[in-house]
Formats: C-alpha cells, sequence, structure tokens
C-alpha cells in the first residue's frame, strides 16, 4: 500500500518542481534560445550587411586563418588564466575576515571593496588611463621612488598593457565575487568556526576545512561566472587598451564587436566567432561542473 | 590584518576619490591630473542640468531597474528552487542547457532580439527594457546553489504539517534565504542600472534615455567636459552604492539561527 | 545513458514548441505594429484630405526628427537650422535627439540588418568616414540625394567626395575637418622661432625646428594617441594619396606615399619631436597642461584647445608641413568631419530636401549663427560672409575662421573606401610594430594582407 502512495508524492513533487521552473526556463527559451537559433542559422550565412547567402561552414573554417581573431583568442585566454583564480582566491580570503564576527568597522570595509564594480565604466576607464598615463601618478611614484629611470608608457607595451588589463579587472569584479562568499558564509553555522577554535584549529585551518568545502556550490557558481565573463571580455579591451599595440591585447568580444559594428559588417561571421565562444564556455564550464557539482 | 584590509580598501576606493575630487574641478584641471578638490562642483552642476535631462534620465533608469530587479528575483529564485529542491537527472540536465544561455555573446544575439522586441511593439517601453533579462541563468544557478544550503528536514517537517509547496517556498524559503536574496538584488539591481547595449538599441526616443546614456551623451563631441562628465558620473555611481550600502547587513550578517 | 538521450529530446521538443509559439506570437502582435504604423501614416493623408486639418496632424507633417551629438556643436547647429526654416514655414518643428555617434552607428546597423527601418529618424549626422561603409553595406537605408534640390557645387570638392558613392550623392556636407598645425608661440620663442617659420614647410624643417624647440624648451612639438594614425591619414591624404585604389583594392605595399608616410612619421618619434600617448584623454591633456609645443589636427581640436584659458593669445594656427618626396605633396589635408543623411524611412522627403536645401546648403545667416560655436562651414558663399573675417583673441587675433575655409579649398580629395575602418586598423598595427623595429616592407605586407582577408568573404 505505501509503495505505490509514495510514488504518486514523487510524481506529485516532480510535477511541482516543473511548475516552479516553468516561468524561468520559459522566458530563457524564447529570449536567448530563439534569438541564439537565429544567430546559428545566420553563422551558416555570409555577406554584408543584410544580403547573405549560404556559405556552409566556411565561417568556422575562416576564423582559425584571421590572424586578428586568433591572437585575440590567445589574449583572451591569457587573462583567463591569471585573472580568474587570483581573484576568486582573493575574493575568499577578504570574504572570510571580513566574516569575522569581532571585526571592527565590517560594514565600511565590505561597502569599500564592492564600490569599484558600482563605479560607472566611464569612470573607470578614465581613472585607470589616467594612472597608467606617461606623467600619470603610477610613473610618478615609480620614477619618484628610483625603480624607473623614466617614465614607462604601460599601455603601449605588450605585456605591461595585458597587465594594466589583469590589474583593472581584478580591481573591479573582486568585490563582487566577495559579495556571493559573503552571502554563501550566512548559510554555514558561525558556532562551526568556534568549536574549531576551541579544537585549537588556525585560522588557515579552518579556511581550508570548513569555509572551502562548505562555500563549495558558491565556488562553483562564481568561478564558471567568471570564466564565461572573462571568455567574453569587452569593456576593458575597448576602453584601456583600445585592443592594442598592434591588437596584442584585443579580446575576441571586442574583435567580434568591430566586426559588426565598426567595420563592414558581416553578421554571419560575427555569430560563428560567437558561437566558438559558446563551445569553448561550454567545455569549460562542463569540467568545472563536472568537479564542482556533486551533491554529497 | 586590519593593514590589509585598509590596503586593499584604499585601492579600492582611491579611484572614487579621484571621481569625487574631479566632479569639483575643471575640465582643463581633472585631464591635467588635479587630485585636490575643487570649487567649480556648482558650475559643474549647473552645466550638467543645462546640457542633459538628468532628472528624467535618472527616473528613467530607476523604474526600469526597480521592476526588472523586482521580476527577476520572483521569476529566478522559483526556478532556482525548482531546479534544486525538487532536483533529478532531467532537470540536472535542463540546468546545463540553460546556462548555454547566457555563454553567447549579447551582440549575435541582440539584433534577432531586436526583431522580437520591434514586433511586439516594445521599442521604447518599460517591457522592451526589462523582458530579455527577467530570467537569466546566472540567477537561476545562484539561487540552486544556495538553495542546497536550504535544510530538508524543516521542509519535510512542513510537508506533514500539510503546508502547500507554494506556502513553503514564500514562508519559509524566502526568510531564509534572505543574505541570499538581498546578494541577487543588490547584483541585479546593479546590472539593470549599468545595462548599456540593449538600452542604446531599443531606446531611440529621447523621452526614455537612461543614466548611462546621458554619461554616452557626455564623452562624444569635439569637446569632452570632464569636470561635468565625472559629476554625471557620480551620480550615476550613487544608487548602486547606496542599494549596497542599505543590503549589505542583510547578506553578510547571520541570520539562519533565527529562523529554526 | 537513454535517460540522458530522453532528457535531450525533451529538450529539442520544447525549443521547437517556443520556436513556433514565438512565431505565432509575433503573428498576433504584428497588427499592433500595424496600427503604429498607420497612426503615423494618418496625419499625412488627413492633412491631404482637407485643409481643416487638426493642428496636431499639421503640426505631425512638418516635423523632421534628427540624431546627432553635441549640444554645443551639430545640435545646436539643427536648432539654428529650424529658427531660419520656420521663418518661411512657421509650422515646420524638428526633433532633434542627442545620440552619440557610436550610438547611430549601432542602431543604423541594428534597424538595417533586421529590416525593419521605422525606428530610424528622418534625418542623421554620419561621421565621413563611415559614409561608403553604411551606403555600400545598407544600400536601402540613406536616400539618393542626387536630384533632390540641393546645389553640391557649391561646397568643397574634397569634402562631398566622402558622401558621394557611384557618382551620387548621399550626403549634405556639414562640419569642416580641414587640418590646422597649432602651435604655442611663447615656446617658439624661446627656441628663437615665430609662427612664419613653421608656415609652407616641409616635414624635413618640420624636424628640425622640432629639435631646436626640444633643446630649448624640453618640450616636443606633437603627442600623437599610440595605435590610432589620426596623424598618418593626415599625412597621406595631403599629398592626395588613399589606402584604397580607384577600383576598391587596397593600396598599401605598393604605396609609396605611405612609405615616405611611415618614414617620417618614425623619423620625428626617434628625435623625439613626436611623443606617443595612451588615449585620447592624455592627447588633449597633453597640449591643456603645456606639456607640448602644438598639435597638428583637425580645425575642430582648436575647440578643445580653448579650454586652457590660461594659454589665451599664446597659440597661432598655420598649414600642416607637407611630405619631402611624394608626387602632389601639398600642405593640406583634412581630418574628420560629418555630413548629414536622409533616411529612406523619412514620410516627407520633400520637406527634408527643402530643409536642407535653404538651410546647410543655402543659407549664410545660418553659417554666421553657428560661427560662434566652432562649427565652419564647407559651404563656399558662407567664407565670404564678414563674420568669417573677424579676429580671435585666443589665436592672438589672427582671423582663423577665414584662414581655415580657405585651407578647406584646398585639401586634396582621396578615396575613403568602404573597408576604411579596417584598412585604417591595419595601419596603425603596421607603424606600432615598425616603430618597436620591425621591418617596413614585411609590416606593409601584413597589413595589406588583413586588409585582403577581410575583403573577402
Amino acid at each position: 500500500m505505501s509503495k505505490p502512495k509514495k510514488m504518486t508524492l514523487s510524481k506529485k513533487q516532480n510535477l511541482m518542481g516543473w511548475l516552479f521552473l516553468l516561468p524561468g526556463a520559459l522566458l530563457i527559451f524564447i529570449m536567448s534560445f530563439v534569438p541564439m537559433f537565429r544567430a546559428l542559422l545566420l553563422s551558416f550565412k555570409t555577406g554584408v550587411g543584410a544580403a547573405m547567402k549560404s556559405c556552409g561552414v566556411m565561417n568556422y573554417v575562416r576564423m582559425f586563418q584571421d590572424a586578428v581573431f586568433v591572437q585575440s583568442i590567445k589574449n583572451t585566454f591569457f587573462y583567463l588564466i591569471i585573472q580568474v583564480p587570483v581573484m576568486l582566491i582573493l575574493a575568499l580570503i577578504l570574504a572570510s575576515i571580513l566574516n569575522n564576527k569581532d571585526l571592527k568597522f565590517k560594514g565600511l570595509f565590505r561597502t569599500m571593496i564592492f564600490l569599484p564594480c558600482a563605479t560607472s565604466l566611464v569612470a573607470y576607464a578614465i581613472i585607470f588611463r589616467s594612472l597608467f598615463a606617461n606623467n600619470g601618478l603610477v610613473n610618478l611614484v615609480l620614477v619618484n621612488l628610483g625603480i624607473l629611470d623614466q617614465p614607462y608608457a604601460f599601455l603601449t607595451h605588450t605585456t605591461s598593457a595585458r597587465i594594466v588589463i589583469i590589474i583593472a579587472l581584478l580591481w573591479r569584479w573582486t568585490g563582487y565575487n566577495m559579495v556571493f562568499y559573503l552571502s554563501g558564509l550566512q548559510n554555514i553555522e558561525y558556532s562551526v568556526y568556534e568549536a574549531a577554535k576551541i579544537d585549537g584549529a588556525s585560522a588557515v585551518q579552518s579556511f581550508f576545512k570548513i569555509t572551502v568545502p562548505l562555500l563549495k556550490p558558491t565556488i562553483l557558481l562564481t568561478a564558471i561566472m567568471s570564466t564565461n565573463g572573462t571568455l567574453q571580455l569587452f569593456d576593458e579591451s575597448v576602453n584601456l587598451t583600445n585592443g592594442g599595440p598592434a591588437n596584442t591585447s584585443i579580446t575576441m568580444s571586442h574583435y567580434i564587436y568591430d566586426m559588426s559594428f565598426k567595420y563592414v559588417p558581416n553578421f554571419g561571421y560575427s555569430a560563428a566567432m560567437s558561437f566558438l565562444i559558446l563551445i569553448l564556455v561550454a567545455i569549460l564550464a562542463f569540467l568545472q561542473m563536472k568537479v564542482g557539482d556533486k551533491r554529497d | 590584518m586590519y593593514l590589509f584590509l585598509c590596503i586593499v580598501s584604499f585601492i579600492s576606493v582611491f579611484p572614487l576619490y579621484w571621481m569625487v575630487s574631479a566632479a569639483t574641478n575643471k575640465s582643463a584641471e581633472v585631464i591635467s591630473g588635479r587630485l585636490i578638490p575643487g570649487t567649480y562642483f556648482m558650475e559643474n552642476l549647473r552645466n550638467l542640468l543645462a546640457t542633459q535631462n538628468v532628472g528624467r534620465a535618472f527616473g528613467n533608469s530607476f523604474k526600469y531597474s526597480i521592476i526588472l530587479t523586482l521580476a527577476s528575483l520572483v521569476v529566478s529564485s522559483l526556478a532556482g528552487y525548482g531546479f534544486e529542491i525538487f532536483h533529478d537527472k532531467a532537470k540536472d540536465m535542463l540546468m546545463s542547457v540553460i546556462l548555454l544561455a547566457m555563454m553567447v555573446p549579447f551582440v549575435a544575439t541582440m539584433i534577432p532580439l531586436f526583431q522580437m522586441v520591434s514586433k511586439a511593439g516594445w521599442l521604447n517601453s518599460t517591457i522592451g527594457f526589462i523582458l530579455p533579462t527577467i530570467s537569466t541563468p546566472f540567477l537561476i544557478m545562484m539561487f540552486r546553489q544556495s538553495a542546497r544550503s536550504f535544510p530538508h528536514d524543516i521542509m519535510e517537517a512542513a510537508r506533514i504539517d500539510g503546508l502547500s509547496e507554494i506556502r513553503i517556498f514564500f514562508q519559509m524559503f524566502i526568510p531564509t534565504m534572505r543574505s541570499t536574496y538581498a546578494a541577487a538584488m543588490t547584483i541585479t539591481f546593479m546590472n539593470a542600472w549599468n545595462s548599456y547595449l540593449w538600452p542604446k538599441v531599443i531606446m531611440t526616443d529621447a523621452t526614455s534615455q537612461t543614466m548611462p546614456m546621458v554619461v554616452a551623451n557626455l564623452t562624444e563631441g569635439y569637446v569632452t567636459d570632464y569636470g561635468m562628465l565625472m559629476l554625471a558620473v557620480l551620480i550615476c555611481t550613487l544608487p548602486t552604492a547606496i542599494v549596497f550600502f542599505c543590503l549589505q547587513n542583510a547578506f553578510a550578517e547571520g541570520i539562519t539561527g533565527a529562523v529554526k | 545513458m537513454k535517460k540522458k538521450l530522453l532528457s535531450v529530446l525533451l529538450v529539442g521538443a520544447m525549443m521547437t514548441t517556443m520556436l513556433t509559439g514565438c512565431g505565432g506570437g509575433s503573428d498576433t502582435a504584428a497588427p499592433a505594429a500595424d496600427s503604429g504604423s498607420t497612426e503615423e501614416a494618418a496625419p499625412a493623408a488627413d492633412s491631404g484630405s482637407s485643409e481643416e486639418a487638426a493642428p496636431a496632424a499639421a503640426e505631425g507633417e512638418e516635423t523632421l526628427t534628427v540624431w546627432c551629438w553635441d549640444p554645443a556643436f551639430n545640435m545646436n547647429a539643427m536648432y539654428e537650422a529650424e529658427k531660419v526654416y520656420q521663418k518661411d514655414h512657421p509650422n515646420f518643428k524638428l526633433n532633434v535627439i542627442e545620440t552619440p555617434w557610436d550610438d547611430v552607428q549601432t542602431k543604423v546597423t541594428t534597424a538595417a540588418t533586421s529590416g525593419d527601418l521605422s525606428t530610424l529618424p528622418d534625418i542623421f549626422l554620419m561621421q565621413d568616414n563611415a559614409f561608403q561603409k553604411n551606403v555600400i553595406s545598407f544600400p536601402d537605408v540613406c536616400a539618393d540625394l542626387t536630384n533632390s534640390g540641393i546645389d553640391f557645387s557649391q561646397f568643397a570638392a574634397g569634402k562631398t567626395a566622402y558622401s558621394v558613392i557611384d557618382g551620387k550623392n548621399y550626403g549634405v556636407p556639414f562640419d569642416n575637418g580641414a587640418v590646422v598645425a597649432c602651435y604655442r608661440t611663447d615656446l617658439l620663442e624661446q627656441a628663437g622661432l615665430t609662427i612664419d617659420d613653421f608656415t609652407d614647410i616641409t616635414f624635413d624643417q618640420y624636424l628640425e625646428n622640432g629639435k631646436k624647440v626640444l633643446d630649448a624648451t624640453g618640450k616636443p612639438l606633437i603627442s600623437m594617441q599610440a595605435g590610432e594614425c589620426d596623424l598618418i591619414m593626415m599625412m597621406l591624404q595631403s599629398a592626395g594619396s588613399s589606402l584604397f585604389n580607384e577600383d576598391g583594392t587596397a593600396n598599401i605595399v605598393n604605396n609609396d606615399t605611405l612609405k615616405i608616410v611611415m618614414e617620417t612619421y618614425k623619423s620625428l618619434k626617434d628625435a623625439g619631436v613626436l611623443t606617443e600617448v595612451n588615449s585620447w584623454d592624455e592627447y588633449v591633456g597633453d597640449f591643456v597642461s603645456g606639456n607640448v609645443a602644438g598639435t597638428i589636427n583637425g580645425c575642430w581640436i582648436m575647440a578643445s584647445i580653448q579650454t586652457a584659458e590660461d594659454q589665451a593669445g599664446n597659440w597661432a594656427i598655420t598649414n600642416m608641413p607637407s611630405l619631402v618626396g611624394a608626387s602632389n605633396a601639398t600642405n593640406y589635408s583634412n581630418n574628420g568631419g560629418s555630413s548629414w543623411a536622409v533616411t529612406t524611412k523619412c514620410a516627407n522627403p520633400e520637406l527634408a530636401y527643402d530643409f536642407l536645401a535653404s538651410t546647410f546648403a543655402g543659407s549664410t545667416e545660418l553659417y554666421d549663427n553657428i560661427l560662434d560655436s566652432g562649427a565652419l562651414a564647407t559651404w563656399a558663399p558662407a567664407g565670404d560672409s564678414t563674420a568669417y573675417g573677424a579676429g580671435n583673441d585666443f589665436f592672438g587675433g589672427d582671423a582663423v575662421s577665414a584662414k581655415i575655409v580657405d585651407f578647406a579649398t584646398k585639401v586634396p580629395s582621396n578615396i575613403t573606401g568602404a573597408y576604411y575602418y579596417e584598412a585604417r586598423n591595419a595601419v596603425a598595427t603596421a607603424i606600432t610594430n615598425y616603430i618597436n623595429g620591425s621591418d617596413l616592407a614585411t609590416e606593409l605586407q601584413t597589413a595589406e594582407q588583413t586588409v585582403n582577408f577581410n575583403m573577402g568573404q
């Protein structure tokens, strides 16, 4: 008797689940997947402006012969490999420090660290460009300290231009990711930390033994989001270095945007390059989910 | 530890200090790198109000962002809850598929989306602004991930007490997950407030312009008035900062204990 | 595995239903869109049918919507044009919507690509460099103005060339982008030089003078934005040369003038007479805070120079240096500028044509009124007006407006090409690498390959 009843209950619950996620899923299908499907069809066409003709997979072959696009893939992965791990670790450390009950001025510190990502892009671009200008503050300090003999043109040398972009990304997004960790930490009983402390665990030990494992779902979320965000990186490349010098800091999204709105537009080719980004992010996200999305 | 926090905070805040002081200086002073606050604030404000309809843009941005944030929180948290609490193979699979929706650069899907919205007659409207981003894979996943820590035993207890699933969601899940909601609200409001590419495509009337569009207006033209620009940017930054400041206690102070 | 397959199929099925569902949705939505367009069409029908048309309808008929972007400059010019035209057409009204150029480009591209031109205005301002690209990519957007009654012969030839495609006129020229060389006379004096030492000179003389100024004041003559090749393009056009041939093919590897330009640029950079900066802000900051002794750019740069109020009276303008060894070298060129385009969506094109013909292509009064905002005409009759002869105290009392109008008539015309931005970017990459020590011939070869790659579909 009890077995069939349980079956219907779980069936009913299963149905409830679908009802809960229906509005959200429906909206995503209409507002994202329908346009994506059209873009996918477009990626098999080529032409100028609105006059398009079929071309098979030519766009997908073409992008690997496109020296600038290949360069942009390399640049983007350079940012991904360095910036994402550094940023997430820094955000995690800041979040666990700020979660400390005995810390003073917590609210103030939290707000100050969050503020960069609230800053409008326009301001932040102007500020960073001016800080790293030839006669900007950074050069002024380095020259006065005797580290440099003469001002260094940070944004016109490949390595330093890329580093400036990474610094800018860290500045802007660390506080943003910290918010997720802070909110995730609230779901961990604070008494767990106090108990660990009584047992003689150091701050470092409780960080690795308690914080990291319990925040795993949130870390997965931020890792996927940051990977996605970095592979679609656009603002910094456009506004800080304008892709330069000689395209050595241009990102994939920046090039796709140029191809759509600055150059003679070929939306078929742009769509194909966009789907390469989708494939790359999907692979990375899949790997991250494999590692991080297990329910214990 | 305090030293570390102070250094990080200083680095975070310095550029903002620069922005505030730039808003009080003359354009030529800003561009030559003056860091000290000046006396040109009122003049910048007068110029800004004379050339741009800041009040209207601010009001528009506020309206769009609030409506989008509220709609988005309800729809996405319902979905995230559904995905996690009633999870099975099919739903986990669907979640992965939904994630794909955020992995294509917006530039590629913008034109088909524009066609849809334009055909529906939603250009220059709130619905046109909010519809594409009410439900985002990001928020759904965020709620799904945090629903994982929602204690199953109290849910079972509530079911035995005869509470309906909807009431469990509204009466138990939402209050327990207050910190997640607060964090999601901050982030969604910020994204809505700063969104630029989509509004600039669908808002063709002067009356529907948003704050970021006003800022963009100031950077075009042959001469940029940097003092005035920085003031506009400052006005554009304040709401997000205030929202964060007001909500931070909700997501950063433990509250889980109170519910049990 | 089977289960997974099943869910994939399920998702697939859902997607198809969504797609068809959406198709249905837009069908049902169609009437709404229709009613919108009938509403627009209604006033025209009304006023045609009877004289007692409601005031609202009459107003609707004589209103034009315009997109442009600078309140102090081209928007102001439109408002002044409205006033001029209203004298004969009291019901005429303009609805000017401030839209930055980037946004104009994005909106035009989006509308044209999605085949829905209804969102476009009646008239919009277009950057001259983007004119060829937009008319060729979106042939449906801009109206052909050749037989619109606007007299194009009164404009400087170099200027109209930007908006002429296949012998047809698509744009009414607006602001002047004639190149001026601006110098700080007080700094030149310290090196024992005057503005006359910089007038009608070659780049060799410019380099020699620059070294003297550098020795005397420690300041370079000019700074330029790295990665942008404004100066390169100005130098190229000063000898009437382009990055494209008449037939549209790239003209980079075999372009001798381009080689001279690149070598000249590098020699200026190597001597320290020219410094490169990272951004536009820094470029403007350099002359506003007196870090450089001058600059070379389109005449619109003078508005930025004049924000440095403390330097009033210390600036002077003259023509730019000419290239050495290039055939057809002149001291005149062009950078920037824009023209008005009429869209095909415009419901009342006759009104739009007449408005432009009697203002920007027919009113000295308009050009006199907007002169104070720095909008210099490319329309010849305006230059004869007495207003253009007035002296400007910031530039030592010189009659700069008349001077610039004179420069503008001497600018050699060149070929912009639809792939202008691609070519410009490729050349910017080449100059960056060349300055850092790469071989010039190889870099030009790469640049031409990049442009050819972009042109192949």
